[in-house]
């Protein structure tokens, strides 16, 4: 059966590398010559936060679409069990917006459910004009979440990011919000996110980067190192499409090299394996999805080397 | 951009149809209502006909958009603001102005309008049930916009001197996201939509042309 996903949608360089090397995973970034190994042993899929230090697991999960589930209590439920499994695997950061209709609610709904969510990274977005409504927006969004404040506020698509910013940099200084961010998703408005990263004190960029749509590599992924920014990457699976695409092919054989056994984990590996990338946030409706990411979180990432392998292969597909 | 999957989509309609049941009859009775006025006009039946759509348009902007479909989809508020200036374009036309008469006559444009109104309260359903979307999950006609624009497009077509453009606006625009709905949520039945509103605006432009 085809999988069919949706997804929703900083560090220094000193602090990226930091937290590379103690991963032992300086070949990985193509920043030391590849040994003889083709995979590094990864023994912990957690990810440095390089503004605050704070580590997080390197697969969170978005919301877009699939936590949209309007008042179905069966629905809701149902979602509850997904992210019951994601908090079960070590899951850390949720993703959501107000532009995503019920999904806050729904995230909410379940998080007044879950016991051990004391992993959870809280991130969200503020998408509207204006400061009131920002504002209002912000505070909306809180309760539906059923939190007090959120580790992670984005600015949605940079939409009047002017306006929003100067809120947020109040906000994070009365610990209301943690860390600050801007998102784009789809490839769009590269220029303006990168006018922002390299002028602005942003904790966080969120972009699209997935195994086939792989511009960021050019400018936003080293630029957000550069600049020592978080990166949050949306459409790992290009909203389903890759599996849509992948699907009906094996998996090639070496990918058990680097512990795939599903096309999921190989797309996750390839996009966590970036050394720039702090966050994958795949979206899923199904526990047994939730649980093939979650299960990337464990055994090793591609070097450079495989990365380029792993493209090749796709590419000849 | 579709914010919302297909079993979110029709998990909405049961919401919807059990919490506004029974509208449903009352539609159907306005829908069957229409038709025979269409059939039979009289003196003061193409306003009574205007008013009846108007309600109906009305009532899938407020209650259908802006109450049900509004939590799950950031678009529903403009679909909403256009079903309720349809709804008032059309007491405008045919309840102050009366400027068009409505009325079946056995030409193209007629007969292709009876169809429409026809294919709306029962064609529609059936076609839904064929694609295992019937019962609680149904689009139903005067409540669910999809049944209503076709019926609508039926109507405006059995107008004469001739069918006001501007109220052809509305019904092609809503033929037109309808018609995504086809491939992107997965809801085959609708593909009556583009095909209602292709027929329609044809046979309202081959009127217009031959009266001038």
């Amino acid at each position: 059966m085809n999988r069919k996903d949706w997804t929703d949608q900083g560090p220094t360089r000193r602090a990226v590398l930091g937290g590379m090397a103690a991963t032992g995973a300086l070949t990985v970034a193509g920043l030391l010559p590849p040994g003889p190994r083709t995979a590094v042993a990864a023994p912990s899929l957690m990810r440095a936060i390089p503004s605050t230090g704070q580590k997080i697991p390197a697969i969170g999960m978005g919301t877009w679409i699939t936590f949209n589930v309007g008042p179905s209590r069966k629905l809701r439920e149902a979602r509850l069990k997904v992210l019951q499994t994601f908090f079960d695997m070590g899951g850390g950061m949720i993703d959501s917006s107000p532009m995503y209709g019920t999904s806050e609610d729904v995230v909410g709904y379940c998080l007044s459910r879950i016991e051990n969510d004391q992993t959870l990274f809280s991130a969200t977005k503020v998408w509207t004009v204006s400061e009131a409504m920002g504002k209002r927006q912000m505070k909306t969004s809180a309760e539906l979440w059923g939190l007090k404040t959120f580790d992670l506020m984005q600015i949605h698509n940079l939409l009047d990011w002017e306006t929003h910013l100067r809120t947020l940099k109040s906000w994070k200084e009365r610990g209301r919000i943690r860390h600050i961010g801007i998102t784009t998703s789809h490839g769009r408005r590269h220029d303006d996110l990168l006018d922002v990263m390299r002028s602005q004190p942003v904790d966080f960029v969120q972009f699209t980067y997935n195994i086939l749509d792989r511009e960021a590599e050019n400018r936003l992924l080293p630029t957000a190192a550069d600049r020592g920014l978080a990166v949050i990457i949306n459409r790992p699976f290009r909203r389903g499409d890759l599996f849509s695409k992948f699907d009906r092919h094996p998996l090639p054989q070496w990918a058990g090299e680097i512990g795939c056994t599903n096309w999921a984990s190989f797309l996750l590996k390839f996009v966590i394996s970036h050394p720039a990338v702090t966050c994958a946030i795949p979206a899923t409706s199904r526990v047994d999805h939730m649980r093939e990411n979650m299960a990337t979180l464990k055994g090793p990432l591609p070097d450079a080397a495989m990365r380029r392998r792993m493209v090749g292969y796709v590419e000849s597909l | 951009m579709i914010p919302f999957s297909p079993e979110v989509f029709f998990a909405l309609f049961e919401e919807y149809n059990l919490a506004i049941w029974p509208a449903q009859f009352a539609a159907y009775a306005l829908g069957l209502l229409v038709l025979i006025l269409a059939v039979r006009p009289s003196r003061v039946s193409s306003g009574v006909i205007g008013a009846i759509l108007a309600a109906l348009w009305m009532w899938n902007g407020v209650a259908y958009h802006w109450f049900f479909f509004a939590p799950i989809n950031f678009s529903a508020p403009v679909f909403a603001g256009f079903f309720i200036l349809q709804a008032l374009l059309l007491l405008w036309k045919f309840v102050i102005q009366r400027d068009a008469m409505i009325g079946f006559r056995r030409d193209a444009p007629g007969i292709t309008g009876l169809t429409l109104m026809i294919v709306a309260l029962a064609g529609y359903p059936l076609l839904a049930n064929v694609a295992d979307h019937g019962g609680l999950q149904s689009a139903v006609f005067g409540v669910a916009p999809t049944p209503t624009v076709i019926f609508t497009l039926g109507v405006l077509l059995l107008a004469r001197p001739r069918a006001p453009l501007v109220l052809m606006i509305v019904p092609l625009l809503w033929s037109v996201i309808g018609g995504l709905a086809v491939w992107l949520v997965g809801i085959p039945e609708d593909v009556v939509l583009p095909v209602a509103g292709v027929l329609a605006v044809n046979l309202v432009l081959w009127q217009r042309r031959g009266q001038a």
